[in-house]
């Protein structure tokens, strides 16, 4: 009889011990769930032009390959944005940085929080930052060759296109969000790690494509699954 | 108690005095005939007084005689002796080696106007009193508004470019013409005329002048060919309504139809509701509404800013650099940081100043309550403006121009790489294919910076420097602020901008083809003709002929000529941000012609765009990839070349840094009779042309001249180093036989 007891207090602690592992899950160290994907163009996006570089050859090659819709392997769509708009992005360790190299923006999208960017030359040569931005004040500043770093601040959350006009094909984009955003890769994929459970609405955006959003459910410490097809019109 | 000053010295101050007044105290000034006119008037008048009685007359000499006798005055004497015969002798030398002037030509500007023409092969009546237009607002004046705005939109796109936003003939491409494009709000001209005679001279251009008005040298298009009878009429409309001056009436018998005048014009607008046509008389009264930005946006600017502040008025889309959206908020002259909105008082400057190089006028001649009630209307446009409050950036302590400070400003100019879209010489020539577009999309052309007259936001060191501290929003010009070594290099850069080109250009009217000797190099950069002074002359693009070319990119042909007894030979310089020969990649030839008369040139001259059938004309071309060439022309597109042997001309052309430099020489008598025969000591027209084929420039698409005068100089002659000391010596002659004489009668007279 005492045994059974003691089986039975054993078997309640397991229960609640192991009850309150499962509850505790969510707000452990290892976050939320994950949402990963991938984006696809449908239809036929436009062929990548190609631009004979007349000036700076021997730091910006002698042509540069210019995709306004890059599409990567198995119809993946590069360089968009992939937020998710009602969560919060993770406070980032560094700042972030735009690198000017090979006079190519690296990268060519760039995800940040509001707030400060280092613009980085790396090519020795003059570059200019030229913003087209409506809610930041939109800038034209040189970056001469000796100027390495221009500290830059964007506080308002906006996607800002960034040329260059001594280079007339170097053109990026800075995504100023508040929100939990990730770029997609050569493939089209990308993956946001640490979203909260529950639902939540995730919006792609591309500059030439649009803006595209599903709703998807996160479950701790899985990953969610979504795909996005943006039509590229001819 | 201090002695009145002496009779002689009284006459000195008044006659000082009225030179100051002549000189400075009238505006506009007086030419020097009519002040040494006036001068001579007042001396008489002095005169006349001082001899009034003896006793005036002997207290005046006094002085004048004490000079002449007076052994105290010796040295005196000795210097106006010295003193004088070198001023004569200085004035006798500016007199013989005065610079030849293009001769004054005599035309009758309002001729006499034919009772009625041809219009289309119909016939209109030149002495009806009054218009189509006329008639449909007195039968319904609603329709005003429509004629007014139709007018307006013709003006723009056809008028403005010459005769100017402000209908002062003071547009972009005025400085190109002689004689200058009407001044409408002058009142000699519309005011005095009727509205027919503007229906002759809108219909029938320069070509249709009479004789005795040189029909030759206008460069008024006949609108005939591109507009019909009703736009003609409209535009007339706008020019009367727009300047408050009143047509005149040919024949007063008639019972006239009710028309605005100075009064009833303000009337007339209320009824057309949105504009605002205060004739100018009124505009001295400062705005009584806070509306009253609004009303003259309308009425001044909206045309080519368009009603809704976007830039997309009816003339923006024919104007390079296009006319400001004003909704971006985006502006280019500014004082206040990159990124940031202009103040108040930038704006301000760029309504008073306008912008040079461009189709913007400097509205200064609107009172400055009207221009601040326009800044407050176009901040309206964009909403970032609204509780902004922008602050001017810091720019660096000013530092004088200097060698020193020059050199720096070059180094810093290659260590920032200004070339890059500059060019390597300044000239505005980006690398090729550089494709340097501003905000919206348009192209835009970097500044040439040997230039500075072209410079937007003004030419002055601190606009300079301004401008590279916070760029010019909207364009590829970024700011320099933090982007230099030091924060003075911004001075340094000025300063050697600065030093690139002279404030303004020296437009000349006559080119002197200097006499030499020995054989004239083809070489345009030998050493021979940088010893030969240049002759600025401005081009403007061709308007007249389809295809019509609104923003030619070659400005300013520098031109220098020499001749010797067997050749003639010009070197011309001018600047092309790209160097475009077919076959290198570029669709059409640059190309450069000298336009003469055919033959001796006597006579009339023919039409100033490549003759006509009656008239052609003869040209010395050179053109990229075929080099230098004979033509003549009966008119634009009707250009034969000369072929094989009947070419005697020769010559060559480099391209370096943004800068073509050709030589086309050939020899002075050719023996064709098509080709110009240069007379020597006689003036003849000349006139220019140049295409830039990259931008497309062939056939009429060009920029372009009026006629100048040419002169092949006689051999210098000595005349100018003789007459000078001949004139000193018969100075001292006088002088000596004036002193005798005084002295001797002194002696009789006893001291």
């Amino acid at each position: 009889m005492r045994m059974r007891v003691l089986a039975s207090v054993l078997m309640v602690a397991l229960v609640a011990a192991a009850a309150l592992l499962a509850w505790n899950q969510p707000a452990g160290a290892q976050g939320g769930g994950t949402i990963a994907g991938e984006v696809k163009v449908t239809g036929s996006a436009p062929a990548p032009k190609t631009v004979k570089v007349n000036k700076d050859t021997e730091v910006c090659g002698s042509e540069k390959k210019i995709a306004d819709v890059a599409v990567g392997a198995g119809n993946g769509l590069v360089n968009a944005v992939v937020s998710v708009t009602d969560a919060k992005g993770a406070k980032a360790a560094k700042k972030p940085a735009l690198d000017q190299k090979g006079c190519e923006f690296h990268p060519e999208v760039l995800v940040m929080a509001p707030g400060e960017v280092d613009i980085l030359n790396s090519d020795g040569v003059l570059h200019n930052v030229h913003t087209f931005s409506t809610a930041n004040p939109a800038i034209n500043k040189a970056q001469p060759k000796f100027k390495k770093v221009m500290t830059e601040k964007f506080d308002k959350p906006e996607a800002i296109k960034i040329q260059c006009d001594a280079h007339s094909w170097m053109h990026g984009w800075i995504f100023v969000t508040e929100s939990l955003a990730a770029v997609t890769d050569e493939k089209g994929s990308f993956k946001l790690e640490n979203v909260p459970a529950g639902k939540h609405k995730v919006e792609v955006w591309h500059p030439v494509l649009g803006k595209q959003s599903k709703e998807v459910e996160v479950k701790p410490g899985q990953e969610a699954r979504v795909s996005f097809e943006l039509a590229a019109k001819k | 108690m201090v002695r009145p000053p002496g009779k002689f010295v009284q006459a000195i101050l008044v006659l000082v005095v009225a030179f100051l007044i002549f000189e400075y105290g009238i505006r506009p000034p007086m030419p020097f005939s009519l002040l040494s006119l006036y001068l001579a008037i007042t001396l008489m008048a002095v005169l006349v007084y001082v001899s009034s009685d003896s006793e005036s007359w002997r207290a005046f000499v006094a002085p004048l005689w004490a000079t002449l006798t007076e052994p105290g005055r010796r040295q005196l004497r000795l210097g106006l002796g010295v003193l004088l015969p070198l001023l004569v002798g200085y004035y006798a030398y500016s007199q013989a080696a005065a610079k030849a002037e293009a001769p004054v030509e005599l035309r009758a500007i309002h001729p006499a106007p034919p009772t009625s023409i041809s219009f289309r092969g119909k016939q209109i009546d030149l002495q009806a009193t009054d218009t189509p237009v006329r008639k449909d607002i007195a039968a319904n004046p609603a329709n005003g508004a429509k004629h007014f705005a139709a007018g307006g939109a013709l003006y723009v796109r056809n008028c403005l470019y010459c005769h100017g936003d402000n209908l002062d003939g003071q547009g972009h491409f005025a400085h190109g013409f002689n004689p200058a494009p009407a001044d409408f709000t002058d009142p000699g001209t519309i005011a005095q005329l009727s509205e027919g005679f503007l229906f002759w001279r809108v219909a029938k251009g320069g070509p249709g002048l009479p004789k005795e008005s040189t029909p030759w040298n206008s460069a008024m298009p006949a609108w005939e060919d591109r507009l019909t009878e009703e736009q003609i009429w409209q535009v007339i409309y706008y020019l009367y309504e727009t300047t408050g001056a009143k047509p005149r009436v040919m024949d007063a018998g008639h019972a006239a139809l009710p028309r605005p005048s100075r009064e009833d014009g303000s009337a007339s607008l209320l009824v057309r509701g949105g504009h605002l046509l205060r004739p100018r008389a009124a505009e001295a009264q400062p705005p009584a509404d806070p509306g009253a930005g609004k009303a003259l946006y309308e009425q001044k600017c909206a045309l080519c800013h368009g009603a809704s502040g976007k830039g997309d008025g009816p003339a923006a889309e024919l104007l390079l650099p296009r006319p400001r959206d004003f909704t971006a908020g985006k502006y280019k002259i500014r004082s206040t940081a990159s990124g940031q909105l202009p103040t108040d008082r930038d704006l301000f400057r760029v309504i008073s100043e306008g912008m040079p190089g461009t189709s913007m006028p400097a509205w200064k001649m609107l009172p400055e309550k009207d221009r601040w009630a326009l800044v407050a209307y176009l901040k309206d446009f964009a909403g970032a403006f609204k509780g902004a409050k922008p602050e001017a950036a810091k720019v660096p302590g000013e530092v004088a121009s200097s060698e020193a400070s020059i050199k720096r400003g070059k180094e810093m100019f290659e260590a920032i790489e200004c070339n890059k879209c500059h060019g390597q010489a300044g000239r505005g020539d980006p690398a090729p294919g550089s494709d340097l577009k501003d905000d919206w999309g348009h192209p835009v052309w970097p500044a040439n910076l040997h230039k500075p007259w072209t410079f937007r936001g003004g030419h002055e060191r601190k606009d300079v420097a301004m401008r590279l501290s916070t760029g010019l929003m909207g364009s590829p010009m970024p700011t320099f602020l933090d982007s230099v070594e030091k924060p003075e290099d911004i001075w340094h850069l000025a300063n050697y901008v600065r030093s690139l080109g002279p404030d303004r250009p020296n437009w000349a009217s006559l080119l002197q083809v200097q006499a030499v000797t020995g054989e004239i190099p083809l070489d345009p950069n030998a050493e021979f003709w940088r010893k030969i002074p240049a002759a600025n002359f401005p081009l403007v693009g061709q308007v007249i002929v389809d295809p019509r070319s609104f923003n030619p990119t070659i400005d300013m042909i520098d031109v220098r000529a020499v001749h010797t007894d067997t050749d003639v030979a010009f070197h011309l310089t001018w600047d092309d941000p790209t160097a475009s020969e077919p076959g290198k990649g570029a669709p059409k030839p640059d190309m450069v012609a000298l336009q003469f008369p055919t033959g001796a040139g006597e006579g009339e001259r023919p039409y100033f765009l490549m003759g006509d059938g009656g008239k052609p004309v003869y040209l010395l071309t050179w053109r990229a990839g075929a080099g230098v060439g004979e033509a003549t022309a009966a008119g634009i597109g009707k250009v034969t070349p000369q072929q094989g042997e009947a070419v005697q001309a020769k010559g060559q052309a480099v391209y370096d840094a943004g800068q073509y430099r050709a030589v086309i020489r050939r020899p002075v008598k050719t023996g064709d009779r098509a080709d110009f025969a240069f007379p020597v000591g006689e003036f003849f027209p000349m006139a220019f042309w140049a295409w830039d084929g990259s931008e497309g420039d062939e056939g009429a698409r060009a920029a372009v001249t009026s006629w100048y005068y040419v002169r092949l100089e006689a051999p210098a002659s000595t005349r100018r180093f003789v007459i000078p000391p001949i004139a000193a010596l018969v100075t001292v002659g006088l002088e000596l036989g004036l002193s005798r004489w005084a002295r001797r009668r002194r002696d009789r007279q006893g001291p």
